[in-house]
């Protein structure tokens, strides 16, 4: 399918243009429903018990002083599980409700429904838990090592990626080595984890929940409750961010097994300590490099080794593994390789999805050691990763040939050419130096630095997983005007699926009005929010479903106007011949007629690893961004800014250029965060920042002004030759920050994020 | 949260009267840490006495060229008065640099005063805090220390006060008027917050039944003054440590120095002697770093905030210096 | 307790109210104003800011009983029926909102910035706003809306 063949790019509003967002008027007036807006007549506010120690045993649960709490409906424990209390994404090892063992500081252990939030908070406070405290499992490396106690049956590694590629054994003349450590960074989307659960006559559930994936979401809550799917419908509420932080489950089931318990309609709405216990975060990392090179610097090999810790359940940890390993040596030609990644279980807070999975961390590592390699052959960085870069037809250390662009050194040499910002002379305004607001520095010891980055993401999902979305299109006239519906099960989480769904219909079928109908489980699956995918999936399979309901359309049209089939074609609301022009209006020729497909599409498969050598065809596609970071540091106070962070990326092809740029502007923003601020701290397991008072992200105080380039070199194998977008920007910003860093002060700097504390060496 | 009486009090009188016969109540100003601590259970109060509304909102000059500043003078209005821009600019700079624009349209000077330490531990109800609880034991020690204190700790608390404002205050010998039924007192500034010693949830010096109405600043010794704030973002987050300075300087000598620190200490730490070593000395850098170290001398550390000694002298030494070249006095 | 307070010039009525529900529960839960957001509920996000007299405030630190006779704005009573505020077209047509949950506090922020300040600088423009955290736009389009809605206005 390339990019020229069916698309009438000059459709108004249609692909490749930047139409205003359909909830844009809802959101900005206020009025859009979040899943923590949501309300029923009657409704309930549950609220969970969490346990506060990281390893446990729960030697009793007496619920007797909670439940006779007046306006207390509801005190449930595991024993109130009907189904299977266990679920996770990729292992069912984690309990609705924990049982006799708790994981993690947060895991949950009761649920209460009460007539108003405070009384259900004050409820779950009397609820009376015996805990036997254990000493918490808190190390990634000795889990590999094979010490500690096992967390689970099969002990504490959930999975080791080996790759094993050309010569395990050569040697080089350059050889440099780093140890390189990635905090844990959170989602911290900003709507908290909340939903509706409605009881149903017929005995099931609709509930109404912000999440990234409502079918696997649904096939979870439909084990753990016991009933047949058809009984458990989701919908989804509005999402207020995501970032991979709602493809596991929060208060699915247990707002639908206290509805179905009361009787009453059940809200669920964490705070934001409670969210910050409430889903995963994403995988800190400890990784060991090492890069063999000529003289000149061509990599000759990469050796790494890599402990990502998934905490107390395995979530998607796999996955996320396998990601760090296949990528691990970044977007760069290298011909030996040997990996190694293993992912474990601890009973540090759960880890899982977040935007960039396992990539952000393999590519603060191998970024880093890139800049060491220049240095070590005395070249400047940009040089170093020209002399390496992947392009179309190199070989990924899984042996998959990378069979499109893969513009690494037009990225580069783009960034580079771009213009510097002016330096600081004369009488800066000293807004734009280190310190912030009413706190800058005069500038006396402030160096500044420049860094580069490029980095690389699989989009969609990989190894052989069957992925696929469904879409709906239908075609009818309404009001005397051609109208299209769609509908997916998409889950819009704000990056704007719901405005290029539309795009696509307009361009395929040349209709401007384009309705949306709500997300649910009534159509099957769209897959996940989540690896980029969206546009690439479930913007294909709105694409394919629109081009059946074309030519069923341009068949009717055909019959009705007695021309053949193949001299028609519908564009700009008529239908048009190529011979005898425009022939009709659309509405006229639809009639009473409505054309409705229904379309369950996939992308070509992808193979699974060798578990020895993590050889493979494992990956759909790859995203390439790459960016420039200039940093002033007040090197006596440890102060830094951001003065600029430039980026260019490869999109494949913008079906909405303003919502890229929103992408790349977010995702940079993002790395910015784990470059210089972000981190769950943890201690024995407990989380010691719980709050936006001290987990910081950035504000707009923080981020820099960001020249973008945006290159669309079409992908053949993907619809309209697009790319994913999200993630990539989230991979190479904080390297290239990190980078500027080390060129303004000269320190090391091996982790992220940095801290005043760093840069001072106080 | 638990349950409490609201009320409202209309007057001065009434609001003293209430607290003074109410054995558990609280007054409530821009709310902006007492309803946070309410929520966290951290504050217990039965009754809550709103006086936000009373009459204690001016600035006004004082004969001698000092101000007087009601204790419910929002933090916006406070940063934004002439008279303290012009007088005493490092009060401007650090009520700008502690929060946002939301919050310094809420908080009250008085608030400020009397606000609580941002110590995860005593957030935390899972640990052991001699300021929630006497006697319990002091989590922090041993644990997550990198926002504690270096400077007038004990073995019973480290935690540090998280104000901005109140450092500049203490700086600039700042004087709290109370009022009680029992009658009026001032107290200095840098006597109304008490060190922790083996009584950490000992705070202040305000009895319960008193009523913060009023701070007053002196005339200034001089108006080249000012705040600097060491944090982990350009945007407001509380200060891993910060200096309010003011700096004269004659002839090349320091004629005049007022200095205190935030960020370190569980009180607003008035850098007595780094005022000591500057008075009279050459106003040059080695002198300024002279300063630090002998007001720093006594600083202890745990592993996760030994930084802030070294980071804490620096401050010192780049604010004085910042005020010697002084390009942006106000 | 019963609670009077003027929302978006509306004399409004709420009962039953428990004292240590804050402004923000109120209009949300039992106003039906769900429009300002409770993304953190310490003050730190600025999702719930509303007009309080005039100023932004963070509805979510101010006590029920605190708002007894005041007068408050929400993001709700910005537009004019069906016109929006140009500050509001202004974050549609920037492409300023992605998954909005920030929004209605920002717009309530900037409305105050450009009734204050009719032509902000960058600086200010940032300096204003740096009590508003957005998680998914990296803020740059937020810029491109205030700075627009200023040339507007």
């Amino acid at each position: 399918m390339t990019t020229t063949e069916s698309t009438d790019v000059t459709a108004a509003q249609g692909i490749g243009t930047s139409p205003v967002r359909p909830d844009g008027t809802m959101k900005v007036r206020g009025e859009f429903a979040y899943s923590s807006d949501l309300w029923h007549e009657d409704m309930l506010w549950g609220a969970t018990l969490r346990s506060p120690h990281p390893y446990a045993h729960i030697t009793g649960i007496d619920i007797s002083a909670a439940l006779a709490l007046p306006g207390v409906y509801a005190v449930l424990t595991h024993t109130d599980v009907p189904g299977v209390n266990r679920y996770g994404l990729e292992h069912p090892d984690q309990p609705v409700l924990a049982e006799d063992v708790v994981r993690y500081q947060g895991e949950p252990v009761a649920i209460v429904a009460a007539d108003h939030p405070e009384t259900a908070r004050r409820a779950v406070a009397k609820i009376d838990v015996g805990y036997e405290v254990l000493e918490p499992v808190t190390d990634s490396e000795a889990a590999v090592a094979g010490e500690g106690p096992e967390l689970h049956p099969g002990g504490n590694v959930v999975r080791h990626v080996p790759i094993r590629f050309g010569e395990q054994d050569v040697t080089a003349d350059v050889v440099v080595t780093g140890r390189y450590e990635v905090g844990m960074q959170d989602q911290a989307f900003l709507g908290p984890e909340s939903g509706l659960a409605v009881p149903a006559e017929d005995g099931g559930v609709d509930l109404f929940v912000a999440t990234q994936w409502l079918h696997v979401d649904q096939q979870q809550i439909v084990a753990a409750l016991g009933l047949p799917k058809d009984k458990v419908r989701l919908t989804l509420g509005g999402v207020g961010g995501a970032f991979g932080g709602r493809e596991d489950l929060s208060i699915q089931v247990h707002a639908c097994l206290l509805a179905l318990h009361t009787g009453k309609p059940v809200k669920m709405v964490y705070n934001r300590e409670e969210s910050f216990y409430g889903h995963v975060h994403r995988h800190p990392a400890t990784l060991y490099y090492e890069h063999g090179a000529d003289r000149d610097g061509r990599l000759v090999y990469v050796r790494a080794r890599m402990y990502l810790d998934g905490g107390a359940y395995a979530s998607t940890t796999g996955a996320v593994s396998g990601n760090a390993a296949t990528l691990g040596v970044g977007p760069y030609s290298v011909p030996n390789v040997t990996i190694d990644c293993w992912g474990t279980y601890s009973n540090n807070p759960p880890c899982g999805a977040m935007r960039g999975f396992g990539a952000v961390q393999a590519a603060f590592a191998y970024e880093s050691q890139m800049d060491r390699l220049a240095r070590a052959c005395g070249l400047d960085p940009v040089e170093v990763r020209l002399r390496n870069a992947m392009s179309e037809g190199t070989r990924l250390p899984t042996g998959q040939v990378v069979d499109s662009a893969a513009p690494v050194d037009e990225l580069l040499t783009r960034l580079r050419a771009m213009p510097l910002p002016a330096d600081r002379s004369g009488e800066p305004d000293l807004r734009h130096l280190p310190g912030g607001v009413s706190n800058t520095t005069h500038g006396e010891g402030v160096v500044r630095g420049v860094g580069y980055a490029v980095g690389i993401k699989n989009i969609c999902f990989s190894e052989g997983f069957d992925d696929y979305s469904t879409a709906r299109v239908r075609l009818e006239a309404l009001g005397g005007e051609p109208a299209a519906t769609v509908q997916t099960a998409a889950c819009e989480v704000g990056q704007g699926l719901v405005t290029i769904l539309q795009q696509i219909i307009r361009t395929e079928l040349g209709v401007e009005q384009v309705t949306t109908l709500p997300m649910d489980t009534s159509i099957g699956s769209a897959g996940s929010s989540s690896a980029s995918r969206q546009s690439y999936m479930t913007g294909g399979a709105v694409r394919a479903a629109a081009l059946e309901v074309r030519a069923a359309l341009v068949e009717h049209a055909a019959r009705i106007l007695g021309h053949d089939r193949g001299d028609l074609s519908v564009g700009g609301g008529k239908v048009v011949s190529r011979t005898d022009g425009v022939l009709a209006d659309l509405v006229d020729v639809l009639g009473d007629a409505a054309f409705d497909r229904t379309v369950e599409w996939r992308h070509r498969p992808t193979e699974s690893l060798d578990p020895e050598t993590g050889q493979g065809n494992a990956h759909v596609q790859y995203g390439f961004a790459a960016h420039r970071a200039v940093v002033d540091v007040d090197t006596e106070l440890g102060l830094l800014k951001v003065v600029a962070l430039d980026c260019v990326q490869d999109v494949g092809k913008a079906l909405n250029p303003q919502a890229v740029l929103g992408q790349i502007q977010g995702g940079s923003a993002q790395g910015l965060g784990l470059a210089v601020m972000e981190e769950i701290q943890t201690e024995g397991g407990v989380i010691r920042n719980p709050s936006f008072t001290d987990y910081l992200i950035p504000t707009v105080l923080d981020m820099p002004p960001m020249r973008i380039e945006v290159l669309e070199l079409a992908d053949p194998h993907a619809p309209y030759g697009l790319r994913g977008v999200g993630e990539p920007p989230t991979i190479s910003s904080t390297p290239a920050i990190v980078a500027a860093i080390r060129a303004a002060t000269g320190l090391a700097l091996d982790r992220v994020p940095v801290r005043p504390e760093h840069l001072t060496g106080t | 949260m638990r349950t409490f009486s609201y009320v409202r009090a209309p007057d001065v009188e009434t609001a003293l009267r209430t607290i003074a016969t109410e054995p558990n109540a609280k007054f409530l100003g821009g709310g902006t840490n007492l309803v946070d601590l309410m929520r966290e259970n951290i504050e217990r109060p039965d009754v809550v006495v709103d006086i936000s509304r009373l009459p204690l909102t001016g600035i006004d000059e004082l004969p001698g060229g000092g101000v007087r500043i009601g204790a419910l003078v929002r933090n916006s209005s406070l940063a934004a008065h002439p008279l303290v821009r012009t007088r005493y600019p490092v009060v401007s700079q650090a009520v700008l640099g502690g929060a946002s624009a939301q919050l310094r349209n809420m908080a009250t000077v008085g608030g400020n005063l009397l606000q609580r330490t941002r110590c995860l531990y005593f957030y935390d109800e899972a640990s052991a805090c001699n300021k929630r609880e006497p006697g319990s034991g002091c989590s922090a020690l041993g644990g997550f220390t990198r926002n504690h204190g270096v400077l007038g700790v004990s073995d019973h608390c480290i935690a540090a006060h998280p104000s901005d404002l109140c450092v500049a205050l203490a700086a600039l010998d700042a004087e709290v008027e109370v009022e009680s039924t029992r009658g009026t007192r001032r107290i200095p500034l840098t006597e109304f917050h008490h060190l922790p010693g083996s009584t950490p949830h000992v705070e202040t010096a305000l009895a319960p039944d008193e009523l913060v109405t009023s701070v007053e600043l002196p005339a200034p010794v001089t108006t080249r003054s000012r705040y600097r704030k060491v944090r982990d973002r350009a945007s407001y987050a509380f200060a891993l440590v910060s200096v309010a300075a003011a700096l004269e300087v004659r002839d090349d000598t320091v004629t005049a120095a007022r200095l205190a620190l935030g960020g370190v200490a569980p009180k607003p730490w008035r850098a007595t002697e780094a005022e000591r070593v500057l008075l009279g000395a050459p106003a040059t850098e080695e002198s300024f770093r002279s300063a630090a170290e002998a007001e720093l001398a006594s600083a202890t550390s745990q592993d996760g905030n030994d930084f802030k000694i070294e980071l804490a002298r620096r401050t010192i030494v780049a604010t004085l210096r910042d005020l010697l070249t002084d390009r942006s006095a106000a | 307790m019963r609670l009077n307070v003027t929302v978006n010039g509306e004399r409004r009525q709420a009962d039953d109210v428990w004292e240590g529900e804050s402004l923000l529960y109120v209009l949300r839960e039992r106003l039906g104003l769900p429009g300002s957001k409770n993304a953190c509920e310490q003050g730190e996000c600025g999702s719930c800011t509303v007009y309080l007299d005039d100023v932004p405030a963070c509805s979510c630190l101010v006590a029920a009983g605190q708002a007894e006779g005041r007068e408050v704005r929400t993001v709700e009573g910005l537009a004019e029926g069906e016109a929006l505020d140009p500050v509001q077209q202004s974050f549609v047509d920037a492409g300023a909102v992605q998954c909005g949950f920030c929004t209605p506090g920002l717009v309530v922020a900037a409305h105050d910035l450009l009734d204050r300040v009719p032509d902000p600088s960058d600086e200010e423009i940032r300096e204003a706003l740096a009590g508003n955290l957005c998680r998914c736009t990296g803020y740059e389009k937020i810029l491109d809306a205030v700075r627009t809605a200023a040339g507007a206005r």
